[in-house]
């Protein structure tokens, strides 16, 4: 046994030097984005993002900045993951020190895994490159991003919910939108309509968890008490979960094929006019003009539902924070860069122009000339207008902190997963779901 | 040749020239040598990380740095719902793919063994049953996600309304979610397993049957008195690796839900537990007390198992 | 390796199928008609399981001359509507389908790299085993025996992490040096090796032929049935790696065919088509080399499963 043992260690030696030789071998072809910039050329970027709209519209960006600045102009190299594989693959980057991208896309609900409450972190603070675009941001969504006194990502859109309707099958109906004001009147025209065609009118979602945060933040609840421990519970949530469950039961909300409205079997159903209201951040708009091409000029726009009397009429839902990294070589022209293409007046036209998005900087909102663009292909697919839609709930856009809250990815992986299908799927009660959710976070998180 | 060289075998009987030429010829030393990549596989691939596991497993690792928690990770384990609701999947999927994938193959492999019916029918049949094997999991969950389709349209949808059932919306509730797991895990492995039965159907001596059917047996009881008792080994093997796939199921279910998260988790399994704590939700401490309870769950497994076939005591006197 | 768990672990010895012996011609008559009602119902029942087992295969292929959002969308079915097929799929297919031949290839050399280093470490150590005595020699071959029964999932996220201490993330090293040495396999080859007559070996040495000369010219020549069977079963299992791969590989230029097409499966990518039609396009190459080499198919997948 004893030549065993000195041969295995042997070996070991030897596998290990092996391993280290394939290493720099793998070195030596792999790895882009580590280069620093030339001297005096371009310096090249590379990004992650999970959606391939994005990636248009950052090369985009990158191609007006480099005509703005061509003595640094930079090589964007924008790399689409699907969304769970971006936000691992970012993580076990994170975790091992390396191999991170220098600007990456962040979902706001995923961001509290990158940034712990006391700050560590391995992303840059922006708080400086934000600087010369900040006046006119709405803060709320800058927020979003900033912990522990830091801005670790600069957001795209405010994402104001708002309603879509499909005006064809609410005619046929007999349902006019234009009534529709608060949640109670949600109901009575979805029930209404859900007789009249025995089709769904609105959307339970189980899969993504927005409408529950707009009708909490309306109640003037968060999923966090004040001390930021998780409150999922709380008479706000439980009332806003029981006004939800109280629209399934009546037919006026009903759930759909793919878990939520964005997902490719909904967006199937929703263009065969199987789903008449959809309530959804604004950014929904692109969905729509990509992917629902038979339902072009049948759209309306029109403000979300509200609670009587409620706190807020509407607030930002869903979000992507880009960051940048501590490790990127060029990270300060990359936070340059990126302030530029997020946060700029041009870039904030860009963003609806491209996208569809609602822009963070609300100069633009009242910038008829980009706002109500007849060449402008989001304006040409809905019957009205977006932008007059968010001015009229422009001064009533609530923040919900829960947002920005740490915990925030956990508390939405349960609801996600096992919360909304209890209560949607299975009928479980409101309050008995949500104590079983916070029974079950607390033992998580360990509170 | 270092490291011959300090092993400094004594020199061979047969040809007592330069040490290196002696170690080629040593058949003392030579074992070593042949062993001794599976040894240093043993160390660095699995020795030093289950080694790993233990520690991180009492620790909290964040961004590359740990702090020592001690038995924290496992305290909250034993009170995770969701942890116990991950097991039960997986044990209730082990279970049921043994009740599926034993009995059906098996009767399969006897029709298919007999001397009835056509040969050439039996040959088609068999290499098609084999083709799902071929296909990847990952192809072969994406293709039975989008024929388990909630839609009517869908295949599976489709095929049911024949007999005027309504669409099932399959991957939304749990037992729809498990029919198309067990089917899927039908359709990929049955055929593997009838190749497993017929090869030892095939070693079983015909004089056996000859003697049976002189005795007056009828086919079926021929199965049940002759084909069935000699198919032991076989029976064994296949009910192991069943067991032990069953038990570190995760891709079909990761495939066919297009991801880790279920509804409800209805399709979450241990192994896809360890993978959304360590690798989804950055926990790899509480990852590593999921690998260690899995490692722990296996080894009792074994052990009951070598207590009762004695196989390793078997192999010790080869 | 949980793969090798799943459909192919060997726990039990062989020598049926793969040993140097040739099969026993077939006595019975080959024109076996079908004898009565029994024999053609039975024709009927395999007929139609074979019908529904190769369903699923018919259906992706129909759904590669479809829109592949409509298939995504309304699901996968063996409905055709005649105008609504086209060859679409198969142009974009050849001639903008981003990395996917890329994906192709690295799993193509990929496979063929690992399953040949897998076969020669593995056989080298089966035969230390298979034919030497030596001190240790029951533990350590209870340990192979124990390996089996472990799946590689445990060992996945600590060996991650060392993979990233020692900076190893994104190479290919990585993804074949773990499973070299791999337990089923040196099982499998031991239990071939010991049907190997051991005069072979005292000849060579006699000849003056070192030990590890016996092993590379006299033994390997002759076990060629055993590793076409082991090829074929690693192979499988290696160009179906999805887990450790995906955890391991970073850079989409490096991905390989299951990780590739998994990262397709996003409703924001607008790529359901490559998704569809580089699905049906991993499986050529698996079923072209079944169709040739069934009976190594065969062999490869069952053996194991007998006992010797």
């Amino acid at each position: 046994m004893a030549g065993t043992r000195k041969l295995t260690s042997l070996a070991a030696a030897g596998v290990a030097s092996l391993l280290l030789l394939s290493a720099c071998g793998s070195d030596g072809d792999g790895d882009e984005g580590a280069a620093p910039a030339e001297e005096g050329g371009t310096t090249p970027l590379d990004m992650w993002v999970f959606a391939e709209l994005h990636a248009d519209y950052y090369e985009q960006m990158a191609e007006s900045w480099n005509e703005e600045n061509p003595d640094r102009p930079v090589d964007l190299n924008v790399t689409v993951y699907p969304y769970d594989d971006m936000h691992n693959k970012l993580q076990l980057a994170a975790n091992a020190g390396e191999g991170l991208p220098c600007v990456v896309d962040i979902e706001v609900s995923k961001f509290g895994n990158f940034v712990t409450e006391d700050g560590r972190t391995p992303l840059m603070d922006l708080a400086d490159a934000a600087e010369p675009y900040q006046d006119d941001i709405v803060q709320a969504r800058m927020d979003l991003y900033n912990r522990a006194g830091g801005q670790y990502g600069l957001p795209t859109h405010v994402g104001a919910f708002v309603a879509f309707y499909n005006t064809e099958a609410l005619d046929a109906a007999g349902v006019d939108y234009t009534t529709i004001e608060t949640w109670d009147d949600f109901q009575a025209a979805g029930t209404a309509y859900n007789q009249a065609t025995g089709k769904a009118f609105g959307v339970a979602s189980t899969g993504v968890d927005m409408v529950e945060p707009l009708i909490t933040a309306q109640l003037g609840g968060n999923f966090f008490d004040e001390d930021g421990n998780v409150a999922v519970n709380s008479p706000e949530v439980v009332q806003a979960l029981e006004i939800e469950q109280d629209m399934l039961d009546a037919g006026a909300i009903s759930t759909i094929p793919g878990g939520s409205p964005d997902s490719e079997e909904a967006f199937g159903a929703i263009n065969r006019g199987d789903y008449a209201a959809i309530v959804y951040p604004a950014w929904y708009t692109s969905r729509f003009v990509d992917y629902m091409p038979d339902l072009a000029g049948k759209v309306a726009i029109a403000p979300a539902p509200v609670v009587e009397g409620g706190e807020v009429a509407t607030i930002g839902g869903g979000g992507t924070g880009t960051a940048v990294t501590e490790a990127c070589e060029s990270k300060e022209l990359a936070a340059e860069w990126l302030a530029y293409a997020k946060l700029s007046p041009a870039a904030n036209v860009a963003v609806w122009e491209v996208l569809g998005f609602d822009p963070v900087n609300m100069a633009v909102w009242e910038d008829e000339e980009v706002t109500k663009n007849p060449d402008n292909k989001f304006n040409q697919y809905f019957e009205t207008n977006l932008f007059d839609t968010l001015n009229t709930v422009k001064d009533d856009i609530g923040n919900f902190e829960s947002f920005s809250n740490p915990n925030l990815p956990a508390v939405d992986n349960i609801f996600t997963t096992v919360t909304w299908t209890e209560i949607f799927e299975n009928g479980v009660e409101p309050q008995e779901a949500l104590d079983q959710a916070q029974a079950d976070l607390e033992n998580q998180i360990g509170e | 040749m270092a490291v011959s060289q300090r092993l400094e075998s004594p020199p061979s009987s047969r040809t007592g020239r330069r040490p290196v030429k002696n170690v080629l010829y040593s058949q003392r030393l030579a074992p070593y040598f042949f062993i001794a990549p599976f040894v240093i596989t043993l160390l660095a691939f699995w020795a030093v990380p289950l080694g790993r596991t233990f520690v991180m497993s009492t620790q909290e690792v964040l961004f590359g740095e740990s702090a020592f928690v001690g038995m924290e990770n496992y305290e909250r384990l034993w009170r995770d719902r969701i942890f116990w609701q991950a097991l039960f999947n997986s044990a209730r999927y082990m279970v049921l793919t043994l009740l599926l994938l034993i009995p059906v193959p098996l009767v399969l492999a006897a029709i298919i063994n007999s001397k009835l019916g056509s040969e050439r029918v039996k040959n088609v049949f068999k290499s098609s049953m084999f083709v799902p094997a071929l296909t990847s999991i990952v192809v072969a969950g994406i293709i039975f996600r989008l024929m388990f389709a909630e839609t009517g349209t869908g295949l599976i949808n489709q095929t049911i309304g024949l007999f005027g059932v309504d669409p099932v919306r399959w991957l939304r509730n749990d037992i729809g979610g498990l029919t198309a797991l067990l089917t899927l895990a039908m359709w990929r492995y049955t055929g593997v397993n009838i190749l497993y039965f017929l090869a030892g159907m095939q070693s079983i001596p015909k004089d056996y049957y000859e003697a049976a059917s002189i005795d007056g047996a009828g086919r079926v009881q021929q199965f049940f008195k002759i084909t069935l008792p000699n198919l032991g080994p076989t029976l064994v093997y296949v009910t192991t690796i069943s067991i032990y796939g069953g038990l570190a199921m995760f891709l079909e279910s990761f495939m066919l839900y297009a991801g880790n998260n279920s509804p409800n988790n209805q399709g979450l399994t241990v192994v896809g537990y360890l993978y959304r704590q360590g690798i989804e939700e950055n926990d790899l401490g509480f990852a590593s007390a999921v690998g260690v309870v899995l490692l722990v769950v296996i080894m009792a497994i074994n052990l009951t198992y070598l207590a009762f076939t004695g196989t390793f005591k078997k192999e010790d006197s080869r | 390796m949980s793969a090798p768990m799943r459909t192919t672990t060997a726990v039990t010895a062989t020598q049926a199928s793969t040993q140097p012996r040739r099969p026993r011609p077939e006595v019975r008559s080959k024109h076996e008609l079908p004898r009565g009602l029994f024999a053609a119902v039975q024709t009927g029942f395999l007929v139609l399981i074979t019908l529904i087992v190769l369903a699923p295969l018919v259906a992706i292929f129909i759904a590669t001359f479809q829109d592949g959002n409509q298939i995504i969308r309304n699901g996968l079915s063996l409905d055709i509507e005649l105008g609504e097929l086209s060859l679409d799929n198969y142009v974009m297919l050849f001639t903008d389908s981003g990395l996917y031949f890329r994906w192709f290839l690295n799993s193509v050399v990929l496979t063929a790299v690992q399953v040949a280093g897998t076969l020669l470490v593995s056989s080298f150590v089966a035969y230390g085993f298979a034919m030497y005595d030596f001190k240790g020699k029951n533990f350590w071959f209870i340990t192979v025996l124990l390996l089996m029964t472990v799946p590689f999932e445990i060992m996945m996220l600590p060996l991650f992490v060392m993979v990233n201490d020692f900076g190893l993330a994104d190479s290919y090293s990585v993804v074949v040096f773990p499973f070299l040495a791999a337990s089923v396999t040196i099982f499998f080859f031991r239990q071939y090796f010991l049907g190997i007559p051991k005069e072979l070996l005292e000849a060579g040495r006699v000849d003056g032929v070192t030990e590890f000369g016996i092993f590379f010219k006299i033994v390997l020549p002759i076990a060629r049935p055993a590793i076409a069977a082991m090829a074929i079963l690693n192979g499988m299992i290696i160009w179906n790696n999805f887990l450790w791969p995906l955890l391991v590989l970073r850079s989409a230029e490096k991905f390989t065919l299951p990780i590739g097409l998994n990262t397709l499966l996003t409703p924001h990518a607008n790529n359901y088509e490559l998704l569809i039609i580089g699905s049906l396009f991993s499986l050529l190459p698996v079923l072209v080399l079944f169709i040739l080499f069934q009976r190594f198919f065969v062999a490869g997948m069952t053996a194991g499963a007998l006992k010797g």
